[in-house]
């Protein structure tokens, strides 16, 4: 197969893609501020971050179509920071798809083979085949804007696969389509990414997007790279307040650390939770809604650490209830307008607005944030 | 008419009395809008039009007048002579190289233009109207100034020892003058055609693999294609039937088809050819206009999504 993977000799074990210290400025706005990242050859990478956090950027610095004003990144351990995109082996589905109206499915597919060089009867075989791999057989000799949003987004997809990238960039591809297409799209992509071995760099604003389909996430907020890790380590480690609050629900408890393995909350208790601190530090400790436990007032099992409160609101989501509890605020603390939402699986026993509860957690699935 | 009306709209039917009388009333405010322009145009566009269409078909008596009686086809018959073919060629040759001129002046130009930020953009725009609110005739007889053999221009080449050089009254000169003239024409299509250009598609283009130039060949090119159709049009149309240019700059030997209708009416004395003639040019055009109308249409649909 003739693909840009075969010009250069077998790259020994470096990243698929690794950026040094790279920024990037648009006059006076640091778009991208000296991020680092490295991202493993085969891997599936989601850069997931609020819009206007250089994301986007980042992508687009891969891509070749944004150039580094400062740092190195190389591909394949071959530096590209300068080289034009026409020069990188990589490949983009870009946001709005950017297919190209005046062509037809099969032209906009055949266009990276025939800038390359390939044409004729191997071209119109690779072009079936990835035709194939998305699954668009009978829709070659339409043009895009007979298409729907998802179809469209097959094309870019193939059109972006057909020629064998040693990555494959994708900006927010699953943004324009609707909830229930998205989700099916998500499990495809991850099928599809497994089935062609690609290094997949996707950028989404959805940390749930984010979440489901990535091997690894990075989050980014201002231009920097904040916390990079599997799904599972940022959702249970938070490195940051910006982390814990961005991806997932939580509650944070602001207080003062007190050693290292307690916590002054504001709302009065001292609580168990591990960190590395120094004390005196304020932070605020992140509990996500699903590791709160609700009980009758004063029931709360002993050693856990526990916050008295009133429900204030009650919500039904079918398989759970998400509580929403006003801490009753001790004597002496500043801020008294505490509220921890706690999520609860239907079966349990329900209980009503207004019923005084306790409130507890296992210190082990907290953590400790600072700013 | 209720039953004619019903028959133009199917979906008529399904409308109430209510739904009816409101579109009624919006089709009369649209036919009350319209009917200045409407009336304008009847007057002094189509009754003219109408008039030389008559003319064409007329005698012209051995007095140099024009008889209305007996028609006849005689001037069309004319226009086969071999000295009005030669016209004809000559006036569709300078249009289209004026039209090729025009475009690679224009294109390099538009794309600068519609690729710089909002407040440039605005700034050029204007330059490029400015000439459009002088006197055109005096415009044409600066450039005669400008290409006499004691013009500016012969005295440069003259200075940088080229030799003194004749162009005024030579198609040359006719040419450059009509790129002149006609440029903003052709630098408008192309401006609203690069303005709405979707520069991700190059982008794109550039990720797969496409350098610069191929990318400006394989997708801007296409894209603008119907303001590069539009601005020939626009240029080609009156190039072809100029007349003030060629009789300024272009002399005794390049006769046009504008000079040699004008002619017509005026010294020669012989309407039903020169009415004949235009006939002739005005069809030409209309069927430049439609391909430019079906072309628009086409990139519409491109744009809007039906097959």
């Amino acid at each position: 197969m003739n693909t840009p993977a075969d010009e250069t000799p077998a790259s020994t074990g470096a990243p698929a893609v690794e950026l040094r210290c790279i920024s990037k400025r648009f006059g006076d706005v640091v778009a991208v501020d000296s991020v680092n990242l490295e991202i493993a050859d085969g891997e599936f990478f989601a850069l997931l971050g609020p819009s206007g956090c250089g994301k986007t950027t980042t992508l687009r610095m891969i891509a070749g179509l944004d150039i580094p004003s400062e740092g190195s990144l190389l591909i394949h351990g071959d530096e590209v920071a300068s080289s034009p995109p026409d020069r990188r082996p990589v490949n983009t589905v870009f946001q709005a798809y950017a297919l190209f109206p005046h062509m037809t499915v099969a032209q906009n597919i055949a266009f990276g083979l025939n800038m390359r060089g390939i044409r004729g009867s191997e071209a119109d075989r690779q072009v079936a085949e990835a035709t194939t791999l998305v699954q668009l057989e009978g829709m070659e000799h339409r043009r895009p804007s007979q298409l729907s949003g998802g179809q469209q987004q097959r094309v870019a997809l193939a059109r972006a696969l057909v020629n064998h990238p040693k990555v494959l960039l994708l900006d927010e591809p699953l943004g324009a389509l609707d909830l229930k297409l998205r989700q099916e799209m998500q499990v495809e992509l991850k099928v599809l990414q497994r089935e062609v071995g690609i290094t997949f760099v996707f950028v989404t604003h959805d940390q749930e997007e984010a979440l489901a389909m990535s091997d690894r996430v990075g989050v980014m907020s201002q231009g920097r790279l904040l916390q990079v890790g599997t799904p599972a380590e940022v959702y249970e480690h938070p490195a940051s307040r910006f982390v814990a609050d961005f991806i997932g629900r939580t509650n944070l408890l602001e207080g003062v650390v007190e050693s290292s393995s307690t916590v002054r909350l504001h709302a009065g208790a001292v609580v168990a939770a591990q960190s590395n601190l120094a004390a005196g530090t304020p932070a605020a400790l992140s509990v996500r809604p699903e590791q709160v436990r609700l009980h009758r007032l004063g029931e709360a099992p002993a050693g856990a650490p526990c916050l008295d409160g009133v429900i204030l609101d009650v919500t039904y989501l079918g398989h759970a209830f998400v509580y929403t509890v006003s801490i009753s605020a001790a004597s002496g603390t500043s801020n008294d307008a505490t509220t921890v939402t706690a999520r609860v699986e239907t079966g349990e026993a329900a209980q009503a607005a207004g019923e005084p509860v306790s409130v507890s957690w296992a210190p082990a699935t907290t953590t400790v944030v600072a700013d | 008419m209720s039953t004619l009306r019903r028959r133009s709209s199917p979906a008529k039917a399904l409308l109430t009395p209510q739904e009816q009388t409101a579109q009624r009333r919006a089709r009369r405010i649209g036919t009350l809008i319209a009917s200045p322009g409407a009336l304008y145009l009847l007057i002094f566009f189509m009754v003219p039009l109408g008039l030389i269409t008559v003319y064409s078909f007329a005698t012209r008596t051995s007095t140099g007048r024009t008889s209305l009686s007996g028609w006849n086809l005689n001037s069309y018959e004319r226009l086969a002579d071999d000295v009005i073919l030669g016209i004809v060629g000559r006036s569709a040759w300078l249009a289209f190289i004026t039209t090729v001129l025009c475009l690679a002046v224009a294109y390099p130009f538009a794309y600068y233009l519609a690729t710089r930020s909002p407040r440039v953009r605005a700034r050029l725009l204007v330059l490029v109207m400015i000439p459009f609110w002088t006197n055109g005739l005096v415009r044409i007889f600066a450039i005669r100034f400008l290409l006499g053999s004691n013009g500016p221009a012969s005295a440069l080449s003259e200075a940088l020892g080229f030799g003194t050089f004749r162009i005024l009254f030579t198609p040359t000169a006719v040419v450059l003058g009509m790129v002149y003239g006609f440029l903003t024409f052709m630098v408008l299509p192309l401006y609203v055609a690069l303005e709405r250009m979707d520069w991700r598609l190059v982008e794109a283009a550039r990720d797969l693999y496409a350098s610069g130039g191929k990318a400006f060949w394989r997708v801007t090119v296409p894209l603008t294609r119907s303001g590069i159709v539009a601005g020939c049009v626009l240029v080609f149309v009156p190039s072809f039937g100029s007349y003030v240019v060629p009789e300024i700059l272009g002399g005794a030997k390049t006769l046009l088809i504008g000079s040699y209708v004008a002619r017509q009416f005026q010294a020669a004395r012989n309407w039903p050819l020169g009415a004949s003639l235009s006939v002739l040019v005005i069809v030409a055009m209309l069927i430049a206009v439609t391909i430019n109308q079906r072309n628009s249409e086409n990139a519409e649909r491109t744009r809007a999504g039906a097959p």
